[in-house]
């Protein structure tokens, strides 16, 4: 007799056990971060997580999501078998339901694949790469701008900023596009020269270089012989970095220089210093200086930011990231939950205008789940400072462009 | 004429960089016949203290280089007596061994600076020298000087000093000096300790004009092993002028024909050379064997 109570009550024990788990599980809604947060690009890795946490605060702090409290659960991943080995690991043991990310388009292609294997969501919010969505892969959703979004307003703001600066008309504008060789800085110069000749610039030469060469005098001195009035630039920091010293020791000076995708950041500052970087523009992902009326919230997303860290944003990618997230909660909120299916016919419905998020992003899905309305912005080098200048209704008031053309 | 005239000249600026990197990885590969791939991750080693120097403590970075050598000479003292002195009778082991310390190097510096990017800033690093029409960077001109007297210096050493004719001797053959009474191991550490210090002024001195990150060694050593094979192993002049010789190809031929090509350019010249004269420009006939023979 003694033996069956100790028997039911384990037994008992086993079941309350098991619910209280059960409980807990469904209560907290778990999603998985996969980016690099070790290694070389951890700097931006954690910058985009924290973008991730102020937005999960701000929904915790209205009581979650579907009756549920959310919990970011980071997977660090900067290679592709670390984003899948971290996919595996999250979606089958940390109870992860849905995946955000990735600072890195080719680990965001690998963890995204892996996810599907367990049938969750991948949300992009920060991966450039043009073929993630090209795929077709049916748990694939990116929210944020990718390479094409950054040829295009490349190519906008040289017709409508740079060129009227230089008080010349877009047909008589000469430019030369200069690229790192691989993938990415490819893609977008090709969509650049595309564009361009299309609004009828003259694009007067394309230089390739590799992003880790040691010496970019040659480019420089090709570009500085075709003489260009703007002067575009996709690379990375290094690259882009020793680009600009040597056209300074060259003596190389287009009347405007655009880089693209990098050179917004104290990296580039260091190098170069306030003087030479005076009237630099720069095509990134938006800033939280923008006005509130493209990008609402934005001041109060740079003020939970700076009483959460205590700093001053490192990169703008946290705030594309802050987006991404809001966005993603919005669809879990519409479908009830994280089920796949759900999910993507719920986001397939989402449709806010332009200017609705911090970001000045709206949402509208294509059929390839690219949001069409995600587009980076325009700033440009003044005083030691980034501040946004492109498009028009960003840019605050009192803005006004400098060294444009430069002296 | 004038864009003829400046691509020749940073040509032989970059040369003067290939220069600097090779002459102390040279050194290693011709006397102590280790393929050292953590050479690049000392330059790196040395830029990031060069930085810290300058930065932190407000010296200048010429004469932090100072400070920087010799304390890249003490490491590879440190590194040639603890890692690489046990494993002499296994060549290959070393080689695995400088793999790990690429690897650790890499990591370390990895975990400090979490992949952040840094660069000199300063007055220094913006100064360009102008000459009529032709202009160069001064902090480059510096490099070369700088490789050139170190070319110059080591060449005397080697040449009028003991330890640098026990150098040569082992060069030659390491068998015949120990015959001779040359204390080889002394030789080695010498050598690899004289390497790493080179190795570091390399790095103080290139600081200023790269923007840092753990893996920029990697970026100079490719390079620098193709110089060393061009010039020829253990050639002081043979790694000065293989440096110049790949600086100018790589100036002209990014200029000329494609700056994506460049490397492949002077990748087709250096796989001619190997062919043609395995020994490298002013290397010893036979060197490039010498090692495979005999390690203890």
């Amino acid at each position: 007799m003694k033996l069956i109570s100790i028997s039911r009550l384990t037994i008992a024990a086993f079941v309350i056990c098991a619910s209280v788990s059960l409980v807990c599980a469904s209560e907290t809604l778990r999603i998985g971060a996969i980016n690099p947060y070790s290694g070389p690009l951890a700097l931006y890795g954690d910058e985009v997580a924290r973008g991730y946490e102020i937005a999960i605060d701000e929904a915790n702090a209205k009581g979650g999501v579907v009756g549920r409290k959310i919990e970011l659960v980071r997977g660090d991943a900067s290679s592709p078998p670390q984003g899948i080995a971290a996919v595996e690991k999250m979606a089958g043991q940390d109870d992860v339901e849905v995946f955000v990310g990735t600072y890195i388009s080719a680990v965001s292609n690998a963890a995204s694949d892996a996810a599907l294997r367990y049938s969750r969501v991948y949300w992009d919010t920060n991966a450039l790469a043009g073929d993630l969505t090209e795929r077709g892969l049916p748990n694939f959703i990116r929210s944020g701008p990718y390479a094409n979004s950054f040829a295009e307003i490349s190519a906008t703001a040289t017709r409508d900023l740079l060129a009227p600066a230089l008080e010349k008309d877009i047909k008589s504008t000469k430019v030369w596009i200069e690229h790192e060789d691989s993938i990415f800085g490819t893609s977008i110069a090709e969509l650049q020269k595309q564009l361009l000749e299309k609004m009828g610039a003259q694009v007067v030469g394309i230089g390739a270089h590799n992003y880790r060469a040691i010496d970019l005098t040659d480019s420089i001195l090709r570009a500085k012989a075709a003489g260009p009035d703007v002067w575009i630039e996709t690379g990375y920091v290094p690259d882009g970095s020793l680009l600009l010293r040597t056209m300074r020791d060259q003596g190389f000076k287009p009347a405007a220089i655009m880089m693209v995708a990098t050179g917004d950041t104290y990296e580039t500052f260091d190098a170069l210093g306030s003087d030479f970087l005076q009237g630099i523009t720069v095509v990134g992902y938006p800033r939280a200086d923008q006005t509130e009326v493209y990008g609402p919230g934005s001041a109060a997303y740079l003020a939970a930011y700076k009483t959460k860290y205590n700093r001053e944003p490192i990169a703008p990618q946290s705030m594309t990231a802050f987006v991404g997230m809001q966005m993603l909660l919005e669809a879990i909120a519409g479908a009830g939950g994280t089920d796949m299916e759900k999910l993507r016919a719920t986001a397939a419905k989402m449709d806010k205008p332009s200017s609705s998020y911090a970001t000045g992003f709206g949402v509208k899905f294509d059929e390839k789940f690219q949001n069409t309305r995600a587009f980076p912005t325009v700033v440009q080098w003044q005083a030691g400072k980034v501040v946004t200048v492109f498009p028009k209704s960003a840019a605050q008031p009192q803005v006004k462009l400098v060294n444009l053309p430069r002296q | 004429m004038e864009t003829f005239l400046n691509i020749l000249i940073s040509g032989i600026l970059l040369g003067g960089i290939y220069s600097l990197v090779s002459i102390g990885l040279n050194l290693i590969f011709g006397v102590v016949r280790i393929v050292n791939f953590a050479q690049g991750e000392f330059v790196m080693l040395a830029m990031y203290a060069t930085y810290f120097c300058t930065m932190h403590l407000g010296i200048n970075p010429y004469l932090a280089a100072l400070l920087v050598a010799s304390l890249m000479f003490v490491f590879g003292l440190a590194v040639q007596r603890a890692v690489l002195q046990p494993l002499q009778t296994e060549p290959m082991m070393q080689i695995f061994a400088t793999f790990g310390l690429l690897i650790l190097l890499e990591n370390s510096m990895l975990a400090v600076t979490r992949g952040e990017a840094f660069s000199l800033s300063g007055a220094y690093s913006s100064v360009v020298i102008n000459l009529f029409g032709l202009k160069a960077s001064g902090v480059r001109v510096v490099v070369f000087i700088a490789a050139t007297a170190i070319a110059a210096a080591l060449m005397l050493f080697l040449q009028r000093t003991m330890p640098g004719k026990a150098i040569r001797a082992v060069i030659q053959d390491r068998q015949a000096a120990r015959l001779m009474g040359i204390n080889v191991e002394r030789a080695y550490l010498l050598t690899f300790a004289l390497g790493t210090a080179l190795a570091g002024i390399a790095g103080a001195l290139l600081a200023p004009i790269y923007t840092l990150s753990p893996y920029i060694g990697g970026n100079f050593i490719l390079a620098a092993f193709a110089v060393v094979v061009l010039g020829g192993l253990g050639s002081v002049p043979g790694a000065y002028i293989g440096g110049l010789i790949v600086g100018l190809i790589e100036s002209f031929s990014g200029y000329y024909v494609d700056p994506a090509l460049k490397q492949a350019i002077w990748f087709v010249i250096f796989v001619a050379v190997l062919i043609i004269k395995p020994s490298g420009l002013m290397g010893q006939v036979g060197a490039e064997e010498v090692g495979l023979r005999e390690q203890s």
